[in-house]
C-alpha cells in the first residue's frame, strides 16, 4: 500500500502512524506528485495533528532528539525520495533505539545523516548570504536556496534585527518568513515586492561593492575558490555580484 | 574625499590582516540590534577566496611607523585617510542591517601616539555598544605600547583583541620593524591573558561582572619576509599557545608590497604553498595533540612541501603503523593520516555496536587513499604494498601534472 500525504510534516507522521497501526506502508508520496500504476494501491491520508504529535513523541522518547531533528532536516530537503528514507530510517530506529545514532555508516542512516547535512549546511550558508534591501519600512530579502531552508533562518534573524521588520522571501517556493519587530510566521508569498531603492540605500551598496572588491589582493587571486564557497547560482541574489561590474 | 574613497583607501590598508574569524562567542540580542554565533558566519568570499566575515578596516593609515613590509609605513607615499568613530559605527551598523558583515575588526595605524589611537579605537567600541546597543561581534587591534588601562576598558567592550607579533623571532623584528620589540609586543598579550584569567574565576562567583574578550585572543605572523624556518615559526606558535593561551596563531604568506634591501624583491609571489602547510601543521597543535617537536626538528627545519605534515610525520615513524582501527584508542586513530576528529569520533561511537569493516571506514568520511597503508582492520592489511616508509612515500607522492611538449 503507497501512502500519499498532503506534503507537510504532520501529514508524513501521520502516515507513519498509520504504517504501524492500519496497514504497512510500502511508499509514502506526496498526494500532489504521485505517478499512479497499476500494481500498488493507494490510500490518501488525511493529516491529523494528534497522531502526528503521537509520533513525534515516541521518536523524542524512544529514538532521541537527535533524530528527530535528522529527519526534520531530511523533510526539508529536496530530495525525491525522502519520505522512504525517513520511513526506513524509523523502522530501524524504533528497534535499535538511541543506539542508531551511533552507527553512522548503515545503508538506512547513511542516507539520512548526508541529506540532513545538505541542509544544515545550506541553512548555516544563508545565515551569511542572505541580503536585506532597505525599503524604509521594512527590510527585504529575496532568495533561492535548493532545500527548504527558511523556517531555519526565521529564529536567528528575529533575533538578530529585534526591532525591525523585514521579510524574507523563497522565490522559488512562493512562501516567505514576515516578521514585525518581535514574532515571525511562514506564509505564502509571491508578489515580486517593488522595491523603492532609496538613495541612502543605493549609497550602501555600493559602498559594500566598493569594499568587496576592494578587500581581495591581487597576488592571491584564486576565482576557483571563490566559486567553490559561492556558486554562480546564489549569485544573482548578491549585491555585491550584481555591482561589483560596474564599479 | 568621499566616504566612497576613503573607505577603498581604509579597506586597502587593513586586507593584509589575515584574521577573519567571527566565532568564540554565542550573544543573545538583549534589547538592541544583532547577536553572535560562537560557530562564526562567513558572509561572502573575494576574489582570492578569503572569507569576509567582518568589515575590516583601519581607522586611519597615517602611521608614524616605519616597518618594512606594512604598506602604511610612514616613507610611502600612498593616498592617505582617516574615519572618525562615528563614521565607522554608522557604517557598521548599517552593513550589519543588510546582513553584509557579522562585525567589525578595527585596526589603525598610529597617527600621533599609540595612547591617542587606542583611545580613538575605544570611543568607536562606544558608541557601537553604548550607543546602538550593538551585541554583534567586534574585532579590535591593541596598540602596542599604550596604556594598559585603556586596553582594559577597550577589552571589556570587545569580543576578541589581536596583537600581531609579524615576525617569529626577535632578530627578524630587528630587521624588519625595527621600532617594535617583542617585550613590548608580549606585554598587553600577557595582560590580556591575566585579565582573562581573573575574569573568568571573577564570573563564577559574581554573575554579572562584565566579560573581559570573551572571544579570547589571536595574533598573527608573516611568513617568508624574513629568512626564518619553519621550525622558528611552529616552536614561536606552541609559545605563543602555552604560554597566552591564544585562540587562534594566524599566518600571512608575505606579499611584496615594499621594495627595500632586508626584504624580498617585489616580483616575488607570496609563498602560499607555505602558509598551507603551516596551517595545517598548527591543526596538529591544537587540535590533534601533536608536539612541535614532531612536527619539525634541526634535522629538517622546513616542513615538507610534497606531503601534509601529518603524512610527513607519519612516514617517519612507520614502526608505530599499521594500527587496527578496531582497537586503536582516540589519540591513536588521530595519528592515522586520512582520518579526521570526525571520523575518529565515529568510528569510537560506532566501534561500541560491533566490529568496523573495511568498507564501513570509505562511509565515515576517513580517506582510504591515504589511510590503508597505516591500518589494518579485522585484522587485514588492505594497502597492497608493504607497509614501509619508502615505498609508502612513492605510492602517496603527488603525481607530476603533465606538460604539453613544446618546440618553442
Amino acid at each position: 500500500m503507497d501512502y500519499l500525504y498532503d506534503g507537510s510534516f504532520d501529514g508524513l507522521l501521520t502516515s507513519i502512524y498509520y504504517s504501524y497501526y492500519e496497514q504497512r506502508a510500502q511508499g509514502i508520496y506526496p498526494e500532489a506528485s504521485y505517478q499512479f500504476n497499476m500494481f500498488t494501491p493507494s490510500t490518501v491520508i488525511q493529516s491529523d495533528p494528534v497522531l502526528a504529535a503521537r509520533v513525534y513523541d515516541a521518536i523524542d522518547r524512544k529514538i532521541s532528539v537527535y533524530s528527530l531533528m535528522q529527519i526534520y532536516y531530511v523533510y526539508l530537503s529536496n530530495n525525491t525520495a525522502k519520505e522512504n528514507l525517513i520511513l526506513k530510517y524509523l523502522q530501524l530506529g524504533f528497534q535499535l533505539g538511541p543506539k542508531i545514532d551511533s552507527i553512522h555508516s548503515h545503508p538506512e542512516v547513511l542516507p539520512i545523516r548526508q541529506t540532513a547535512k545538505k541542509v544544515s549546511f545550506e541553512a548555516e550558508r544563508f545565515l551569511g548570504l542572505l541580503r536585506f534591501t532597505d525599503t524604509r519600512s521594512y527590510l527585504y530579502s529575496a532568495l533561492e536556496p535548493d532545500h527548504n531552508i527558511l523556517i531555519l533562518l526565521a529564529d536567528h534573524f528575529a533575533d538578530r534585527l529585534a526591532g525591525e521588520r523585514f521579510i524574507i522571501h523563497d522565490k522559488k517556493r512562493s512562501l516567505a518568513i514576515i516578521c514585525n519587530k518581535k514574532d515571525w510566521y511562514l506564509s505564502d508569498f509571491s508578489e515580486e515586492a517593488a522595491i523603492p531603492d532609496s538613495e541612502t540605500e543605493q549609497l550602501y551598496q555600493e559602498l559594500w561593492a566598493k569594499y568587496f572588491t576592494r578587500i581581495s589582493i591581487e597576488n592571491r587571486k584564486n576565482k576557483k575558490l571563490q566559486s567553490h564557497f559561492i556558486p554562480q547560482r546564489y549569485r544573482h541574489n548578491l549585491v555585491e555580484f550584481r555591482k561589483s561590474e560596474l564599479l | 574625499m568621499s566616504t566612497l574613497e576613503r573607505l577603498a583607501v581604509l579597506a586597502d590598508g587593513a586586507k593584509y590582516d589575515v584574521s577573519c574569524a567571527s566565532s568564540g562567542v554565542n550573544k543573545q540580542n538583549k534589547g538592541g540590534i544583532g547577536n553572535s554565533k560562537s560557530f562564526g558566519i562567513c558572509h561572502t568570499w573575494s576574489a582570492d577566496g578569503r572569507c569576509v566575515s567582518l568589515l575590516k578596516l583601519l581607522l586611519t593609515n597615517y602611521c608614524i611607523y616605519n616597518c618594512h613590509y606594512c604598506i602604511n609605513r610612514n616613507q610611502n607615499d600612498i593616498p592617505r585617510a582617516s574615519f572618525t568613530p562615528r563614521e565607522v559605527a554608522d557604517l557598521t551598523i548599517q552593513f550589519y542591517r543588510r546582513n553584509y558583515i557579522e562585525g567589525l575588526f578595527l585596526s589603525s595605524g598610529i597617527e600621533r601616539s599609540p595612547n591617542h589611537t587606542m583611545e580613538r579605537i575605544y570611543q568607536v567600541l562606544d558608541i557601537l555598544r553604548h550607543e546602538y546597543h550593538f551585541y554583534g561581534y567586534i574585532h579590535v587591534k591593541v596598540i602596542p605600547g599604550a596604556d594598559p588601562a585603556l586596553v582594559n576598558k577597550t577589552g571589556l567592550l570587545a569580543d576578541r583583541m589581536s596583537i600581531n607579533i609579524e615576525q617569529p623571532t626577535e632578530q627578524s623584528l630587528k630587521l624588519l620593524a625595527p621600532q617594535k620589540t617583542l617585550p613590548v609586543l608580549f606585554a598587553p598579550m600577557n595582560q590580556i591573558n591575566n585579565q582573562m584569567t581573573q575574569n573568568a574565576s571573577e564570573r563564577k562567583i559574581f554573575r554579572h561582572v562584565q566579560k573581559f574578550v570573551p572571544a579570547g585572543q589571536s595574533t598573527q605572523m608573516i611568513v617568508g619576509a624574513s629568512k626564518d624556518s619553519d621550525l622558528s615559526i611552529i616552536k614561536a606558535t606552541e609559545t605563543l599557545y602555552n604560554r597566552f593561551q591564544l585562540k587562534r596563531v594566524y599566518y600571512s604568506a608575505y606579499v611584496p608590497v615594499n621594495e627595500g634591501p632586508n626584504l624580498p624583491a617585489l616580483s616575488t609571489s607570496p609563498p602560499l604553498l607555505r602558509e598551507h602547510r603551516l596551517y595545517q601543521a598548527d591543526w596538529l597543535l591544537r587540535f590533534y595533540s601533536f608536539k612541535a617537536d614532531e612536527i619539525v626538528n634541526e634535522q629538517s627545519p622546513f616542513l615538507d612541501t610534497d606531503f601534509d605534515p601529518k603524512i610527513s610525520w607519519a612516514l617517519r615513524n612507520m614502526q608505530l603503523f599499521p594500527l587496527e582501527i578496531n582497537q586503536a584508542s582516540y589519540e591513536e586513530l588521530l595519528r592515522i593520516p586520512g582520518v579526521g576528529v570526525t571520523s575518529a569520533q565515529r568510528i569510537i561511537l560506532q566501534r561500541r555496536l560491533g566490529n568496523i569493516s573495511y568498507n564501513h571506514l570509505k562511509k565515515m568520511g576517513v580517506v582510504l587513499k591515504r589511510a590503508k597503508y597505516f591500518i589494518t582492520c579485522q585484522g587485514c592489511y588492505y594497502g597492497g604494498i608493504p607497509a614501509e616508509s619508502a615505498l609508502v612515500r612513492q605510492a602517496l607522492a603527488p603525481v607530476a601534472k603533465p606538460v604539453q611538449l613544446c618546440l618553442f
